[in-house]
């Protein structure tokens, strides 16, 4: 039971740390690329509260969303940021990743409103059946 | 007589103390190394015990956490791909090349990758590349 809790806690700041990681390294990466003209829109990533049924066996108990938002730029259309959100369901690794750190949906949104889009994770990569009792 | 015991006395008083303050400091000494002595072995021990314990879950997990993510082809293609990958598919299509199969069967293969990366600026350049080497197209 110990050993459990220790492996709990261990997990849990490993992958707080990953969280940040990933969270960072996305804003850096579209910040450069809105600078540098590559992207004419501002995108940011954040984490949101997430949709409860949407839950896997790898989900945390709080926040289980990754919103990413158009910033500054134009505003975009739907179409756009369908095509985003298939974008990031397309990478494969990305959405691995995402699901392993406790994300279970994708969330994109506009600058303005809570109009946007959201997707299941769990949909876009096959996850395998784990023995939770080893 | 007096003089000297009082003398007597007080030399054995200093004496006294002296050996008290550097007996104290002594047993201070080794009790600090004894303490850090027990506190790197129960280090040692309960790091051995305490590892992450190596489950199928985790061990999927850090497989899925080994692998590099290009946030910059990612961002990129979110909104430089729908207009490459219309271009690549429109001037790599196999029905281009009718009269000659080779190229016509090089057309069809990377056509079929074309479709299957369509989100994914990096590769599609890789791609644009390939089609003016093998297929001679003028971009």
């Amino acid at each position: 039971m110990l050993d459990n809790t220790w492996n709990n806690i261990l997990g849990w700041f490993n992958d707080r740390s990953e969280r940040a990681k990933v969270v960072r390294s996305f804003n850096e990466s579209a910040r450069i690329a809105f600078v540098s003209g590559i992207a004419p829109t501002l995108l940011k990533a954040s984490i949101s509260k997430g949709e409860s049924s949407y839950k896997h066996q790898f989900s945390n108990w709080l926040n289980t969303g990754f919103r990413i938002q158009a910033f500054t730029g134009r505003v975009l259309k739907k179409e756009e940021l369908i095509h985003i959100g298939k974008v990031i369901l397309d990478d494969s690794n990305l959405v691995r990743r995402l699901i392993v750190l406790g994300w279970d949906t994708l969330e994109i949104h506009g600058d303005e409103g809570p109009y946007g889009c959201r997707w299941q994770l769990k949909d876009y990569i096959p996850l395998p059946k784990f023995n939770e009792h080893e | 007589m007096n003089m000297n015991d009082t003398l007597i006395q007080s030399s054995i008083k200093v004496a006294k103390n002296a050996i008290t303050t550097e007996t104290e400091v002594q047993t201070n000494w080794w009790m600090w190394l004894a303490i850090a002595e027990f506190g790197i072995l129960a280090f040692l021990i309960l790091k051995k015990q305490f590892k992450l314990k190596d489950t199928d879950k985790q061990r999927f997990k850090n497989e899925s956490l080994k692998d590099d993510i290009d946030f910059g082809n990612i961002i990129n293609s979110s909104f430089n791909s729908i207009q490459l990958y219309d271009e690549l598919k429109v001037k790599c299509h196999p029905d281009r090349f009718p009269t000659d199969i080779e190229k016509n069967l090089i057309a069809e293969k990377i056509f079929q990758e074309i479709s299957k990366n369509k989100n994914n600026v990096k590769r599609l350049l890789d791609l644009k590349e390939e089609a003016i080497q093998k297929l001679n197209i003028n971009f």
